[in-house]
């Protein structure tokens, strides 16, 4: 994905490197984290507080599924899906007409993943068979999708009083309950990704596509398999996105996309494939989490998070780019 | 970012060495991207007068599509030569909308106008050689960065503009410029399309434009042919940057005030227009400012249509997404990359 693979790497440093065994990645999170947290601490103490731990947790559980999704895609060598809000925003929007149908919370799950792997294969339907680029495929299904969806509806919100707006709202073992699958979803993936046989397929697309193929991997399956499955994560995502905003629009998850795209890189998920370590989702989007929190500590607005966030993208994918060119695999 | 990583096996498969290159320059002509868009656009020329009538082509529409088209017109000449070199730039829309902010800012603190769009031009580049630095220095994926230069950028106009939401910066002098008239069209309609001409002779007859779509089209090729990839590729974003920055002063110029909104989703307007004219956001080396113009001329036109039709707007971004994905699959047909 890289741009300037292809030019002759630059000659090995001279200094000799800490060795650190593949734990950068992990340490560099956790060291970034603890600072944040101990910078906003020390100056503004009251952010210590179980306030703080439930706002950041709730922040981070839809973030954190949609970086599964996003991850998938990444690690398989589909480098971004950019139709995430468009899948996200329809789901929601099944999984309230579903709710205001009466259908138990189960039947709403259902529905929603449902539709979001219904919207996952189209985009596979389109890139594999006209063979055409992830990103200019998912580009224009998010700009088709959007727009159809707002024609369909301009606000939508989940009844209240029923199971999925008290889920949204209740709490478990002192955290949003909606954090929990989330927590539960990541350790699940990360753990089976390098230890399954699909798993270690569709790293091995993403690593080397021809090199895969020669080995009998199919790679239209493979493309199905995980765009399907990103578009599931994408609808339960959409079932905590319904579950815990008030009444949203179409555009409603557009501010998301950024976030995801930013957790799924700091984690060391490289968007050139074949990479990464699902685990580290935990302490990427948990760091991602912790900024806007913090911010509002300082007191500084929603707009000024926004030059936050941009500017963590940027410095992520400068050091993914950076890796990329010292450790050409 | 596209299949870098493997040209020779990919190469290898797709076509056997060819020796003689073809020159067939009438079927050229007929055939290449340029001819398509063309075609599309005589299409939406026959159906807007079909559908809306003779007054779809009267001059006073006309300079309502021209004026709308002044600023997407010079940032797509100007970010087609990023395209071009391979290295795409999201953050154009936000660099409209913050170079708008900051000179508008600069205008109401009783700047001078030159020097106020002097320093808004210094800071756009500046943000631009950012960008760069991440991509060309560090090897950033460019679409990943410069998708954050663009959240980080409409962060900075957000906070540049401040609370009220619109900056009120009147110029009568500028603002009777940027609105004035030439044979019953807006004079910078006629200067952003003098000046789409000019970026197409550059990338067709001079050798920067050719060393710019060696660099865009194969950039080990190019640098092993002695052109330096790097300065090409900078000197693109910095471009890039400085095209939607003139953008930026121009709208402060066209509406007398700056937004929140200013340029908002402006990047993918543009980009999904380019595309639909022959440029690539993920290969260099393709397309040309001409047929950019005429997609963005075609996007305008449906639009336009569907507005005077008073059809909902939204149809708009599902038509423009449909042809977006015709026009990548017709240039993967074309012999563009194709994507397994």
């Amino acid at each position: 994905m890289s741009l300037d693979r292809a030019l002759p790497a630059p000659s090995a440093p001279a200094v000799k490197k800490l060795d650190l065994h593949g734990w950068g990645t992990p340490l560099m999170l956790i060291g970034a984290w603890l600072l944040l947290i101990l910078l906003t601490g020390v100056t503004k103490p009251t952010f210590l507080s179980n306030q703080t731990v439930l706002a950041i947790t709730f922040t981070m559980a839809i973030i954190g599924v949609l970086a599964i999704g996003q991850g998938l895609v990444a690690i398989s060598g589909g480098f971004i899906d950019l139709s995430q809000p468009a899948a996200l925003i329809f789901s929601s929007f099944v999984a309230v007409r579903v709710t205001e149908f009466g259908m138990p919370l189960p039947v709403t799950i259902l529905a929603a993943v449902l539709a979001g792997m219904a919207w996952g294969f189209l985009n596979a339907l389109i890139i594999v068979y006209a063979k055409l680029n992830p990103v200019i495929v998912t580009l224009a299904t998010n700009f088709i999708g959007l727009a159809a969806l707002f024609l369909v509806f301009q606000q939508a919100q989940v009844p209240i009083g029923s199971d999925i707006h008290a889920f949204g709202r209740a709490s478990f073992f002192g955290l949003p309950a909606i954090w929990w699958p989330m927590l539960l979803l990541i350790l699940i993936i990360g753990f089976l990704m390098p230890r399954t046989r699909y798993g270690r397929r569709a790293i091995a697309v993403g690593g080397n596509r021809f090199a895969a193929r020669a080995r009998g991997i199919s790679l239209k399956a493979t493309r199905f398999a995980i765009f399907t499955a990103a578009g599931g994560f994408v609808g339960f995502a959409a079932v905590l996105f319904a579950a815990s905003s008030g009444p949203f629009n179409p555009s409603s998850a557009n501010l998301l996309q950024l976030n995801v795209i930013a957790a799924v890189i700091l984690a060391g998920i490289s968007l050139s494939g074949g990479r990464g370590n699902f685990w580290y989702l935990l302490l990427s989007v948990g760091f991602l989490s912790t900024i806007p929190t913090a911010l509002v500590f300082f007191g500084l607005t929603s707009d000024s998070q926004s030059i936050f966030q941009g500017f963590i993208l940027l410095i992520a994918v400068a050091i993914d780019g950076y890796r990329a060119r010292r450790q050409p695999s | 970012m596209t299949d870098t990583a493997f040209p020779q096996s990919a190469t290898t498969q797709a076509a056997p060495a060819a020796y003689v290159v073809p020159h067939h320059p009438i079927r050229a002509a007929l055939t290449g991207s340029v001819a398509s868009i063309a075609l599309t656009f005589l299409l939406v020329l026959a159906i807007g007068l079909f559908f809306v009538g003779p007054r779809f082509l009267s001059f006073s529409n006309i300079s309502i599509i021209g004026s709308f088209l002044v600023v997407p017109l010079i940032v797509g000449a100007c970010s087609g030569f990023a395209l071009l070199a391979g290295v795409v730039d999201l953050s154009v829309g936000s660099m409209v909308g913050f170079s708008s902010a900051l000179f508008a800012l600069l205008l109401l603190n009783g700047w001078d106008i030159w020097l106020a769009g002097f320093v808004t031009l210094v800071a756009c580049l500046g943000f631009g050689a950012i960008t760069a630095a991440a991509i060309v220095g560090f090897g950033a994926d460019a679409i990943a960065a410069s998708l954050g230069m663009l959240t980080a950028l409409r962060g900075i106009t957000w906070v540049l503009v401040g609370a009220t939401g619109s900056l009120f910066a009147f110029n009568p002098g500028f603002f009777a410029v940027a609105n004035a008239s030439l044979f019953g069209l807006p004079i910078l309609f006629l200067v952003a399309l003098l000046l789409t001409v000019i970026a197409a002779l550059i990338v067709t007859k001079t050798r920067i434009g050719r060393h710019v779509q060696a660099v865009g089209g194969d950039d080990r090729a190019a640098a092993r042919a002695g052109i330096s990839v790097k300065t090409i590729r900078v000197a693109a974003l910095l471009l890039s940057a400085f095209g939607a920055g003139i953008g930026g002063i121009i709208f402060v110029g066209q509406l007398g005030s700056a937004a929140r909104a200013t340029g908002f989703g402006l990047e993918f307007q543009v980009y999904a227009a380019l595309m639909i004219g022959g440029y690539s956001i993920l290969r260099g080396g393709v397309g040309n400012p001409i047929g950019g113009a005429l997609g963005l001329l075609v996007v305008a036109g449906v639009s336009n249509i569907i507005d005077l039709r008073a059809i909902s707007p939204y149809f708009v971004n599902i038509i423009v997404g449909a042809m977006l994905l015709a026009a990548v699959l017709l240039d993967r047909l074309r012999g563009g990359d194709s994507y397994e």
